[in-house]
């Protein structure tokens, strides 16, 4: 209940945020764009399978950029700025734990960015659909709950962080940090690691275990996690081409989970025994 | 039963800021007990321990029976707040702000009504992002009163007010404890609390070094008033026979009259001892310490 409260309030006071609309338009009017972009190409490109599948996996292949620029504008000052400002003086002399202010904030702020995310991503579907005739509800429901899921991720993460610092400067930093490593520079942290352990130098096949390194970014982990719930196979996605336990796809819906815990449980650590 | 009782209260930032240093505190239930201090003397961080905003280094408190640490959720369930340095939220209506306070306390007030209390009910649709600083306090009193709260804990509450506005608060303040409520209320400005509060704490550099009514404090800050006597004739014989009396002083000859010094329970021992001896007072009146005096002999002085 208190949580609830808490995600209502935060859920009206992002709403109110001018920058998560402009960047919903954008997503929104991507999605349109993608949508009729894919029905073109593959027509033109005399693509035989042009089916709606292949649309929800083009669709999904966005999303991971919008939604962590726009998971990181939303929630970066979830905490810090609170702190910051002084507002979380009013939060906390009410009767709520701390522990219901960082999940009633994952749970506004989740809210605020699926609001714009699956709107975007059932406009683009709905184009798409229409110009190719075809609907694919289990692949387009896949997408869409996946996304639902990788939003709550995100948004997760951030708060995580938010909620190791009482300065919006620092989470500012930590979070650009996190997304820089993470989504943008992790191929070269891959091979780092390869390189690492390869004596420092790289061999010239890659182990397999690096599919597992390749699936720590949580984008990467949510287009894997994807096609575990997508139906039928879809060439040069998804399921990996050698032997071993780890080779499935549902290693992204575990990293998926990793991330949506365990960010949040240090920065809850943290968040619990500060001073404010 | 204490409303709010600290023992040994002792709070340290970092290495070298000591912002509590042992502090015994104790509110009666039902009280309104003013808490004085010069800014930066440690009223703040006191409050933030009643509220589990800060954990003390060491020492306990307890607010409404229940261990200010272990059972915060449930004292923040009981307790209205106006804290210090906080901000309101700037996209969210005043309405929506004291919805929020409604809806997080699981009580069932009508946030209009809260709002027109405390003076602002032409606001309530308005970003409170807009709100200037005094409307901003009012604001933050309508979310400490929501659901009637066993106690009020107010951090300077008349901060960004006007004279007229500062009393609306007391007047409040006064409603309030009719009511039943237990008011904590801190200020760095004696003359606010004077008016309304049964009790004072005044804390200095994190250490509590008085606490008393206002008539106590009075008393317990020595000189107490000065008198003005004006007699038929001042003579050498009437000063001796002022100066002999206990409790005097200083006299001094002026304008006709005398002006003495004098702890509070001898004034009208003086004036016998006058009449006794035949000198006839044709007029006197007592020029009390001010309390701001007394509050600065306590926060600046060497007691």
């Amino acid at each position: 209940m208190s949580t609830l409260a808490v995600a209502k309030k935060d859920f009206q006071d992002a709403l109110r945020s001018k920058a998560l609309w402009g960047l919903s338009i954008i997503f929104i009017l991507l999605s349109l764009l993608i949508a009729y972009a894919f029905t073109e190409f593959t027509a033109m490109m005399e693509v035989e399978e042009q089916t709606a599948q292949g649309l929800a996996y083009f669709l999904a292949s966005q999303i991971g950029l919008f939604v962590s620029i726009t998971a990181i504008v939303i929630a970066y000052k979830a905490i810090a700025g609170e702190r910051e400002s002084g507002s979380i003086k009013i939060l906390l002399s009410l009767p709520h734990t701390r522990r219901d202010v960082l999940l009633g904030k994952v749970l506004g702020r989740s809210a605020t960015l699926a609001v714009p995310t699956l709107i975007g991503l059932v406009a683009g579907a709905a184009l798409g659909s229409v110009l190719m005739g075809e609907f694919a509800i289990v692949s387009l429901s896949a997408l869409l709950v996946m996304s639902l899921v990788f939003v709550v991720t995100y948004i997760s993460i951030m708060v995580g962080i938010s909620a190791l610092t009482g300065s919006t400067s620092r989470a500012s930093m930590l979070t650009i940090g996190f997304f820089l490593v993470f989504e943008i520079l992790w191929g070269v942290v891959s091979i780092g690691i390869v390189w690492l352990t390869n004596g420092l130098s790289l061999p010239t096949e890659f182990p397999n275990w690096v599919y597992l390194v390749n699936q720590v970014p949580p984008s990467a982990a949510f287009t894997t996690g994807l096609t575990a719930l997508m139906p039928g196979d879809i060439a040069g996605v998804g399921t990996p081409e050698f032997e071993a336990f780890y080779a499935t796809p549902w290693v992204g819906v575990i990293m998926l989970a990793f991330w949506l815990v365990v960010p949040l449980a240090i920065g809850y650590r943290q968040f619990s025994k500060a001073d404010l | 039963m204490a409303a709010i009782e600290t023992l040994e209260l002792r709070k340290r930032f970092g290495d070298d800021i000591l912002a509590l240093d042992g502090v015994d505190l104790r509110v009666d239930e039902g009280e309104i007990f003013g808490f004085l201090g010069p800014n930066g003397a440690g009223k703040s961080t006191t409050i933030n321990v009643l509220l589990d905003f800060v954990r003390p280094t060491s020492g306990s408190a307890t607010v409404l029976g229940m261990d200010a640490q272990e059972e915060s959720q449930e004292i923040r369930r009981r307790t209205g707040v106006l804290p210090e340095g906080y901000q309101v939220y700037g996209r969210l209506t005043g309405r929506q702000h004291v919805q929020f306070v409604i809806d997080s306390k699981e009580v069932d007030d009508d946030p209009d009504a809260l709002l027109e209390r405390v003076g602002i009910p032409e606001a309530a649709d308005r970003k409170a992002g807009g709100y200037s600083k005094g409307m901003k306090q009012r604001l933050t009193l309508a979310m400490a009163l929501v659901g009637e709260p066993e106690l009020l804990i107010l951090d300077e509450p008349s901060t960004g007010l006007d004279p007229a506005g500062a009393r609306e608060i007391r007047e409040i303040v006064r409603e309030e404890a009719e009511r039943g409520a237990t008011i904590f209320f801190s200020s760095h400005i004696m003359e606010q609390v004077e008016a309304v509060c049964d009790r004072v704490g005044i804390l200095r550099a994190g250490e509590l070094v008085a606490v008393d009514s206002i008539d106590g404090l009075r008393d317990a800050a020595g000189d107490g008033a000065t008198m003005r006597v004006e007699l038929a004739e001042v003579t050498d014989d009437a000063i001796a026979i002022v100066e002999s009396v206990s409790g005097v002083t200083e006299v001094r000859r002026r304008d006709g009259g005398l002006t003495v010094s004098v702890g509070n329970g001898s004034k009208t021992r003086v004036l016998s001892a006058l009449e006794d001896a035949g000198h006839e007072v044709t007029d006197f009146r007592t020029e009390e310490t001010s309390l701001e005096e007394i509050f600065m002999s306590y926060t600046e002085g060497s007691r």
